[in-house]
């Protein structure tokens, strides 16, 4: 085969590859594209016109920019790199993968793909969907468990046994595990379907601690568990959402009290760097093993130990993440086996829309 | 006599617990399991206070609340909305008919005595 057949052969079955694909040159200007990128963007689709030109889609554009000014492949979340196309009546979603072209050293261009992942997002759709119905669903019965339970304890329907009593107050116990399983279930599915509700409102940091450890301190106590709140005399007011910020903080100090033994300590403590206020919650727990530390932050992840019963559904902190994020903040968590971990999640000083 | 307070619930054992709950602590309760039969009951007899599940038959939680709300003889009357929903935006469209508050399911007695409390103050707490 001599090599212009050959070239032709390729080039047909280049652009006969399932997905919409486009390659730019270094100014944007389309060189080539796929059948398929024809099909969904229409007839438009010609060479020498701009990416954005053809595709009308402005964050595609801004991703193929930041490509090409620093010549390295896309890099960014999943959700970042998801764009929505409507083609004949329908919503697609794409994710998009963008590719410098180097040719003899030089930048040419890029190469843009962009792959259906629609059935994914449907999925998605439906699996949050029934974890807000589960929840809910969850709800009546549960309060017909709890009030029962409450009143029985009091003596409210007739004497009880100590026996009873047990029995009842583990009842009780099991079915507040349940409701704040519910809660986080439905507060998951509802920051993931995009409509997390954040408040505004100017937050005193100090005021926020406490709020946050108060209801943990009791139990620290009869754990055997030092806590120790630290913080500096003079801390700047933030902006932000006051509940959701003491759930993370709570959550982060209730997870560090579960992983403490008695004797050890718990140090909350918040410090001021540059525009950020760094939060942490410090243990003296058994810490969390190299391996695991990266997926603590998604969903449905618990690091299990042989001598350690798990408790929960390893939401916690794949909540704390979404809604720190939402803050315009970062998370992460420090840890040595052993020794014990430290998470530490940061919140911008100003609102957002004064930022620059 | 005890302040009477009128139930609005169609779940059987959300309508014996609540009852036994308030029961046990002196209040006179009412219960109608729709919303046509929760206006229609408005409108004959005057409860001190109003318990009202969002999720009803024939005539819903939000239409009961902004008859009840929209209309002077009937709009002073304390609306606590107890419901499943924990919804913020379900709170927020509560809260704009004229909800005097809003309690998500599951709560616990203490929870709705003190809510009660703060809207049915004792004679002579006044």
């Amino acid at each position: 085969m001599n090599s212009l057949p050959q070239r032709a052969y390729l080039e047909t079955i280049a652009k006969s590859l399932p997905d919409p694909l486009f390659v730019t040159d270094c100014s944007q200007k389309v060189i080539w594209f796929s059948d398929k990128a024809r099909e969904i963007f229409g007839p438009e689709t010609e060479k020498g016109r701009s990416l954005h030109e053809i595709t009308g889609l402005d964050k595609l554009q801004q991703l193929l920019e930041e490509v090409l000014s620093r010549g390295e492949p896309l890099e960014c979340s999943y959700e970042g790199a998801t764009i929505k196309v409507k083609h004949l009546e329908k919503k697609y979603f794409f994710k998009v993968a963008i590719n410098p072209i180097f040719y003899e050293g030089k930048l040419r261009g890029a190469l843009v793909q962009l792959t259906d992942v629609t059935r994914f997002y449907e999925m998605e759709k439906i699996k949050s969907d029934f974890v807000s119905i589960v929840s809910h669903e969850f709800r009546t019965p549960l309060t017909t468990i709890l009030m029962g339970t409450e009143m029985l304890r009091k003596g409210l329907l007739g004497e009880i046994t100590p026996r009873g009593k047990e029995i009842l107050e583990a009842i009780d116990q099991d079915c507040s595990r349940l409701t704040r399983l519910v809660d986080n279930l439905l507060e998951l599915s509802r920051i993931e379907s995009g409509t997390i509700y954040l408040e505004q409102e100017a937050i005193d940091v100090a005021g926020l601690v406490q709020e946050a450890v108060r209801p943990l301190s009791l139990q620290a106590e009869k754990k055997g568990v030092r806590l120790v709140v630290d913080l500096p005399d003079h801390l700047p007011t933030i902006y932000g959402d006051f509940n959701k910020v003491v759930w993370i903080l709570t959550n982060l100090v209730g997870n560090a009290l579960r992983y403490t033994e008695a004797g050890g300590s718990i140090t909350v403590k918040v410090r001021h760097r540059g525009n950020r206020l760094f939060f942490s919650v410090q243990d003296t727990g058994c810490g969390i093993p190299r391996q695991y530390q990266d997926k603590l932050f998604r969903k449905y992840v618990q690091v299990r130990s042989k001598d350690r019963a798990a408790g929960g559904a390893g939401l916690g902190l794949a909540i704390c993440k979404e809604i720190v994020v939402a803050h315009g903040g970062e998370i992460w968590v420090e840890s040595e086996e052993g020794k014990g971990s430290t998470f530490t999640f940061t919140m911008p000083l100003y609102r957002q829309e004064e930022e620059i | 006599m005890g302040k009477k307070i009128l139930l609005v619930e169609d779940e059987k054992n959300i309508i014996l617990g609540v009852r036994t709950c308030l029961d046990a602590v002196g209040y006179q309760v009412d219960v109608v399991e729709d919303g046509e039969d929760a206006l229609q009951y408005i409108n004959r007899e005057q409860p001190d206070l109003i318990l009202l599940d969002l999720l009803l038959p024939k005539v819903d939680g939000f239409e009961v609340l902004r008859i009840l709300k929209g209309n002077a003889s009937t709009s002073k009357i304390p609306v606590i909305v107890l419901t499943a929903k924990a919804g913020e935006e379900y709170r927020q469209r509560a809260q704009e008919l004229g909800a005097d508050a809003y309690m998500t399911k599951p709560f616990r007695p203490q929870e709705l005595w003190d809510k009660l409390k703060q809207f049915l103050p004792e004679e002579g707490d006044r």
